[in-house]
């Protein structure tokens, strides 16, 4: 651990990777400050330009992005009610009513505060677990990572949310899209209906642009404008009294935040409501809460930042993305022709712990930058959208023709984002169809090699004991859901006959 | 609860079209896939995993998630899972939801049909839609110019397009506006990472 932080040092404290780091987080806030634009959009988008860098420095300037994105969000929820991020649309209740209380500057301090917590005591986390998953991984043959993945599939399902069905379907065509083009293994042209551009698949990453840069971007035009700025900076200093009241609701939300961000297929989001939530149970003022307490700024926040940086335990140990954001860092490690999972911290350590190491000078930076520059990042709040979505659109479009160094790739951004937008617009979730989408080869990969494994024979998936264990919790994770509702509307449905009776 | 049951299924809202309309769709994609799958072979010999394994199984999960969906939405009682422990988070996201709509005051809410309310823009939802078909329409219109004209001086044209005819903004900070970011798109891209942009028949940049 000792010798792999010592490495990780040596290669994040270079005057280059420092810059990108720095380059990093400040684009990040900026993009998570801009309403409509979360750090799935700003690393899309920011992909193409980081091809020349070195691989570790791309990434630790692109994970910069994805942080520090989460630090800029919060501040458009507080001061505009316009969430950045979805993931802090839970800001909108408290940390907005805070602000029209003229305490827009204590929410944004305890906001940048319990996420600074929450960063550091999660990277520490990450830092410890990371390793073992990885080498625990490295024995792991083609039918435990056949199960691991379905495992990862299977967390979509269980948070989709709002509509399980409607999850595990956008997954479903994520693995389908997924499918176009040639597959590894295979001779045969699936999907390509005779188009030659096809056969190579369609690039990840473009699909991701037009899905979110175009798609979710275009969105926020319909939903109207942004709504001005209506609180003062009068008081910019956090009370002892608030801060107090902040400390347990941030240690809380850490730990949430981490268990949630772990699971493959869990996203930040998610782990904000869950903590809004408990804290809504157990917080001394829970009254308050909705009304402009800082228990629901910090509990949040800290479950944000937390499930953000434990996203990346399954991602850089597993090669499985937590979250709709690490499957588009995922992206980038394959086009800088790095594979994600175990053996990536045998073959790079210098990368994976220069990137880890990394995340701490991030997070210091963005303290740094944003308790006191927090109202000097709100004006960017004042640039009108109607002069941003252009340039986003312009700059997804040459990124787009930069990642594949043709205009084909610009069409897939064109007919994915008009795929995105209709989704948004009609309420079929982004999530799951993106890790669909990253999860399909390797779901293919490991279907095949398991096959030829028990010659013919999948089963062999439930005969070892580690994958068959896995299996069945894939598959509790499964019918849960659906299980428990059945039985509720049993309950619900006798005590309805005992009273009409 | 139970009363409040009773009465959700007394007032069982009418499915919305488009969740009806993009289920279907959804199923059709679905159903195809499983026919173009088997054309490729579930299995190879041995009965191993053939490239069309995969396929027909996504494709055929997508055909009876898509009837499932559709049943649940015309017979099924409103809600799906209630008193699930995804229920606190669907509460929050519903609270928070409310709460940003009432700060937009009614200008925002784009399924309640605002009717001829303005948004901060002055525009109606009528407008506003419009606007989204222009939008494409302008993208779609660089794309095809790009044989022609060049794609940095293609995509100029679509900005500047987009904020005078869409944004109705003045010509003259539009147009700084587009020189602005051809500029530094052209440093950045082309200058900087070197990437060989198509220069068109135009041939300039």
């Amino acid at each position: 651990m000792l010798d792999n932080l010592q490495l990780g040092f040596e290669t994040a404290v270079t005057p280059e990777n420092l810059l990108f780091c720095l380059l990093g987080v400040v684009l990040g806030t900026v993009i998570g400050v801009m309403p409509g634009l979360g750090s799935a959009t700003g690393v899309a988008i920011l992909l193409p330009v980081t091809l020349t860098l070195e691989p570790v420095t791309a990434l630790i300037m692109l994970a910069g992005i994805y942080y520090g994105s989460q630090y800029g969000a919060s501040t458009s929820s507080i001061l505009i009610s316009t969430p950045g991020d979805s993931s802090s649309v839970v800001l909108t209740l408290d940390g907005y009513q805070m602000a029209r209380k003229g305490r827009a500057g204590a929410a944004l301090a305890i906001s940048a505060l319990s996420s600074f917590v929450a960063a550091i005591l999660s990277l520490i986390g990450l830092m410890a677990l990371a390793q073992p998953i990885a080498d625990w991984a490295l024995n792991f043959g083609p039918p435990e990572n056949l199960a691991i993945i379905m495992l990862g599939l299977a967390t979509i399902v269980s948070f989709a949310g709002e509509n399980v069905l409607r999850g595990i379907t956008m997954a479903a065509v994520g693995l389908l899209i997924s499918m176009v083009g040639v597959a590894a293994g295979f001779s045969t042209a699936r999907f390509t209906f005779g188009s030659i551009n096809l056969l190579g698949g369609l690039s990840f990453v473009a699909v991701m642009i037009g899905i979110f840069a175009i798609g979710e971007v275009l969105h926020q035009i319909r939903r109207g404008g942004e709504a001005p700025i209506k609180a003062g900076f009068r008081d910019l200093l956090v009370t002892r009294k608030e801060l107090r009241r902040s400390a347990a609701p941030a240690l809380r939300g850490t730990g949430l935040g981490f268990l949630v961000g772990v699971l493959p297929g869990a996203g930040a989001t998610l782990a904000t409501f869950m903590s809004y939530g408990v804290e809504k149970q157990v917080s001394k003022h829970k009254d308050e809460i909705g009304k402009g307490a800082p228990e629901g700024v910090a509990g949040p926040e800290a479950a944000n930042n937390a499930a953000a940086n434990a996203s990346f335990i399954p991602t850089l140990a597993l090669g499985i993305p937590g979250s709709g954001t690490t499957a588009i860092l995922l992206g980038a490690f394959v086009i800088f022709g790095l594979q994600p999972g175990p053996l990536l911290f045998e073959q790079q350590p210098d990368l994976v712990w220069g990137l880890l190491v990394s995340f701490f000078f991030g997070n210091l930076i963005l303290l740094a930058l944003n308790l006191p520059l927090a109202p000097v990042f709100a004006q960017i709040l004042r640039i009108p959208y109607s002069y941003l979505y252009p340039m986003v659109i312009f700059v997804s479009m040459v990124g787009a023709f930069a990642l594949g160094n043709n205009t084909f790739t610009m069409w897939v951004v064109f007919v994915a984002g008009l795929l995105g937008y209709f989704m948004k617009r009609f309420n079929f979730p982004a999530a799951p169809l993106v890790l669909g989408l990253v999860l399909g080869p390797l779901l293919e990969r490991a279907l095949v090699q398991t096959s030829a494994m028990g010659d013919g024979n999948l089963f062999i998936v439930f005969q070892r004991p580690l994958s068959g264990t896995l299996m069945v919790v894939a598959l509790l994770a499964i019918s849960a859901p659906l299980i428990g509702s059945l039985l509720r509307r049993r309950t619900a449905r006798k005590e309805r006959t005992t009273i009409d009776a | 609860m139970t009363a409040q049951e009773t009465e959700h299924q007394a007032t069982r809202p009418r499915p919305e079209t488009s969740d009806v309309v993009g289920t279907v769709i959804l199923g059709v994609v679905g159903a195809v896939a499983v026919v173009m799958g088997l054309g490729y072979g579930f299995t190879v010999e041995g009965g191993q995993v053939g490239p069309g394994f995969l396929p027909v199984l996504t494709g055929g999960f997508i055909v009876v998630a898509a009837v499932l969906e559709l049943i649940r939405m015309f017979f099924a009682s409103s809600s799906p899972i209630e008193g699930s422990f995804m229920e606190t988070v669907e509460n929050v996201e519903e609270e928070a939801r409310a709460a940003i709509e009432e700060v937009y005051s009614g200008a925002e809410a784009p399924e309640a049909a605002a009717g001829e309310e303005l948004d901060t823009f002055g525009r109606t939802q009528r407008q506003r839609s419009t606007a989204m078909v222009k939008i494409f329409a302008l993208i779609l219109a660089a794309l095809l110019l790009i044989p022609v004209l060049g794609l940095l001086i293609s995509l100029s044209a679509m900005t500047l397009a987009l904020l005078i005819f869409v944004e109705r903004r003045p010509w003259l900070t539009s147009l700084l506006a587009t020189l602005g970011a051809l500029a530094f798109f052209y440093l950045v891209f082309v200058q900087g990472l070197r990437v060989p942009l198509p220069t068109g028949m135009l041939g300039i940049i």
